[in-house]
């Protein structure tokens, strides 16, 4: 008996070891970026790095938004990441919906069709896209960005796969009732997906938060960029400008970390809805 | 210092020309004018067309860094000078790269003129994006204007397609305090071996050099080149395991055996610490690396020197050249945009007082060799201690050979550096490393070795 709860304690402290090992490792970049962002581009450079905080972050964020104009950048990238979850989140519950839930022809052929394009990488569909944008005269636009990527493929599939554990003889009983198709689905099948809507929007608004190569090419005009295209232009080729980076980087997680705070507890249980099937 | 600009330089730089199509192009090559522009009509429906001369009223211009702000001050005295609006775009290197690519690929949202590294030349002319420049070059007559070394990388079958900016003439770079302290003469050093041997006076905690393992293929290009080695031959065969090649890859290794170089990642804190605080004592780099350490460590401003590159045995080259830049046409614009693309490239590229004005602001080194013989290359300079380093930049940049990029440099690169990282390792001789290469690149390029 004391030999089992001593096996469990060292058990018990290896984990907790291993989980603070990997605690540190992961946030010790993050420390950085913090300490980094209040420094100037000088002691940056120091070797070995210097990790108490400096009073540098005003100057710094003064001299990237002189360069950029970031506070527009970052307004940029919150307006269309929130207008592409939106979006996204109501046509891939609606198209998740439709998959777990009705029957049509071709219904397997289409699902594993839209799953299909999960493998075309992002790199091949840029020109294309491009092509198609310059010829509806949409480049340059927060149209261009958003529309493209609305019906997300992961976002449909994780969609069906939660929605098909709502019970049909519930939804056949709304029917009953005289519900329409699209009562249904707004009065009945969204609100018991709560959880996994919150844990798609966090998946989509990071998509989105993070696309780079297609938003550089349809984006033409500074006063256009997202965070992504921002930071990009501040590495030249003779001078980094690490310090306005750090800054920028910095900034950048503030509206991750937000939402993902406000929908931490929903995320989990999304994430792990409808892998289990009873 | 810096206000000094285009005033100042205009005057050092002598009456050359307005470079307005009305004047004569630079004036000095005797062309009749305009720019060859002539043919084209502009009548592709362009809606900036200048209605007088076939050159459109407007045109943007792509460029990176301190490069793109070079050229809003050629910009700016373009427009003064000519009835035209020229919009320079600045982006970071990497994200312009990318969208230009796309942009060329695409057909469709290039710029009338964008900035063309030289190592970026054939991979780019390849795609038939690039319009080719060779019947204006020579309409203008200004090809001889530039230092010859420039020109390979910017041919595809015996056309060109861009006009030479900047050039990359490669110095070594050395704390005057460091070499003074331990007896080190820099004019004595003539070979690698000279070099080795001065290095050795160091103490043990302080290194001749950086040779880190992530950049042997740096180190090995500009030593190549040096010996007028080129990684393919006209006919397209492989051709990285010859003599000259494997004569670079012993000097690498000796360099490394002889414990005289620090192993530091290159444009990392501790990088720019080691040079700050003289760990490093010398840095073989180019012209441009003057605007960096100049920038980030200003507190070691006139403790620098030059000198040229050692020679890789006794009475042998040592001029080589590492980057540079050039400016092009997009082939997808209209003609009337072309026209006034190429007007603007030859005024701020073809003329004298355009090119020292970028090199007086931002440190581009011009690649226009009729610079040269101004007297600000003679100029006695404070970073370097009262040295006149241009004139040292300027000798090497007429010396250093041409270099025949590809589409397949690339390949090269990750060859040479893989295989010369084993070499120095101890898993295999030079022979051995250099013949490695090849076949790899041999083999991934389809091509066959020489």
């Amino acid at each position: 008996m004391r030999e089992q709860r001593r096996k469990d304690a060292v058990w018990q402290f290896l984990t907790y070891a291993f989980v603070v090992t990997m605690v540190v490792v992961m946030m010790v970049p993050l420390y950085w970026m913090l300490v980094a962002a209040t420094l100037p581009q000088e002691q940056f450079l120091q070797f070995p790095p210097r990790l108490v905080p400096g009073t540098a972050f005003l100057d710094n964020f003064a001299a990237l938004q002189e360069r950029l104009d970031f506070v527009r950048t970052i307004r940029n990238s919150v307006l269309i990441a929130v207008i592409y979850t939106l979006l996204s989140l109501v046509l891939c519950s609606m198209a998740g919906f439709a998959f777990a839930k009705y029957e049509f022809k071709f219904k397997e052929p289409i699902f594993y069709a839209i799953l299909a394009t999960l493998v075309l990488p992002i790199q091949l569909l840029v020109i294309p896209l491009f092509l198609l944008m310059a010829q509806l005269d949409w480049t340059n636009t927060f149209r261009a960005i958003i529309l493209p990527w609305a019906a997300n493929p992961i976002g449909i599939f994780l969609m069906r796969q939660n929605m098909k554990s709502i019970p049909d003889a519930l939804l056949e009983s709304a029917r009953m009732d005289g519900a329409t198709e699209i009562q249904i689905f707004y009065r009945i099948a969204l609100p018991t997906m709560r959880s996994s809507l919150a844990a798609l929007a966090i998946i989509l608004f990071l998509f989105q938060w993070d696309l780079f190569l297609y938003p550089l090419v349809i984006l033409e005009s500074a006063d256009m960029y997202t965070i992504p295209i921002g930071l990009a232009q501040l590495t030249g080729f003779q001078r980094i400008y690490y310090d306005q980076i750090m800054v920028a980087a910095t900034l950048a997680i503030v509206p991750m970390v937000v939402l993902f705070l406000l929908l931490q507890k929903q995320f989990v249980s999304g994430i792990l809805a409808g892998s289990l099937k009873e | 210092m810096k206000g000094a600009g285009i005033a100042g330089l205009a005057g050092l730089a002598g009456c050359i020309g307005t470079g307005d199509p009305e004047s004569g192009g630079d004036g000095s090559d005797g062309s009749d004018g305009s720019d060859g522009s002539d043919s084209s009509d502009g009548s592709d429906g362009s809606d900036e067309s200048d209605s007088g001369n076939g050159m459109a009223s407007e045109i943007n211009v792509w460029g990176w860094d301190v490069a793109a702000r070079a050229l809003m001050i050629t910009s700016e005295e373009y427009e003064s000078e000519n009835d035209a609006t020229v919009a320079v775009e600045e982006f970071g290197r990497s994200a312009m790269k990318d969208r230009l690519q796309t942009n060329l690929l695409s057909g469709s949202g290039a710029p009338a003129v964008s900035m063309l590294e030289s190592v970026d030349g054939p991979s780019l002319i390849d795609t038939g994006s690039v319009a080719p420049l060779s019947d204006e070059i020579e309409e203008a007559g200004v090809k001889d204007d530039f230092i010859s070394g420039k020109w390979e990388a910017l041919t595809v079958d015996g056309d060109i397609y861009a006009l030479p900016w900047d050039t990359g003439p490669t110095a070594v770079y050395y704390r005057r305090s460091v070499y003074d302290e331990h007896d080190i003469d820099p004019d004595g050093i003539e070979t690698w071996a000279d070099f080795i041997e001065e290095g050795q006076k160091l103490p043990d905690e302080q290194y001749m050099l950086n040779l880190p393992e992530g950049d042997l293929s740096g180190v090995w290009r500009y030593q190549f080149r040096q010996l007028s080695g080129e990684p393919f031959l006209e006919s397209g065969e492989v051709n990285i395991h010859n003599e000259k090649s494997l004569r670079v890859a012993r000097n690498i290794k000796e360099i490394y055996d002889a414990d005289i170089a620090a192993n530091i990642e290159g444009w990392t804190s501790a990088w720019f610490s080691a040079y700050g605080d003289a760990t490093i004592a010398s840095l073989p780099s180019a012209a441009w690396m003057e605007g960096t350490l100049r920038a980030e460590l200003p507190d070691t401003a006139g403790d620098w020197g030059v000198f040229k590159i050692p020679a890789l045995e006794s009475g042998g080259p040592r001029a080589s050249n590492w980057g540079g830049s050039n400016l092009m046409i997009a082939d997808q614009v209209s003609d009337d945009k072309k026209a006034r693309g190429w007007d603007y490239l030859q005024f701020s590229l073809a003329t004298e007082e355009m090119q020292l004005a970028m090199y007086d602001e931002y440190g581009l080194f011009p690649a226009l060799e009729t610079t040269y013989e101004d007297p600000v290359f003679e100029e006695e300079l404070d970073f370097y201690d009262g040295q006149p380093a241009r004139a040292l930049f300027a000798e090497v940049a007429q010396e250093a050979p041409g270099y025949r990029f590809t589409e397949d440099t690339p390949e090269v690169s990750q060859a040479i550096e893989t295989e010369l990282q084993r070499m120095i390792n101890g898993e295999q001789s030079a022979e051995e490393a250099v013949q490695a290469a090849a076949e790899t690149v041999a083999e991934n390029t389809d091509r066959d070795l020489a």
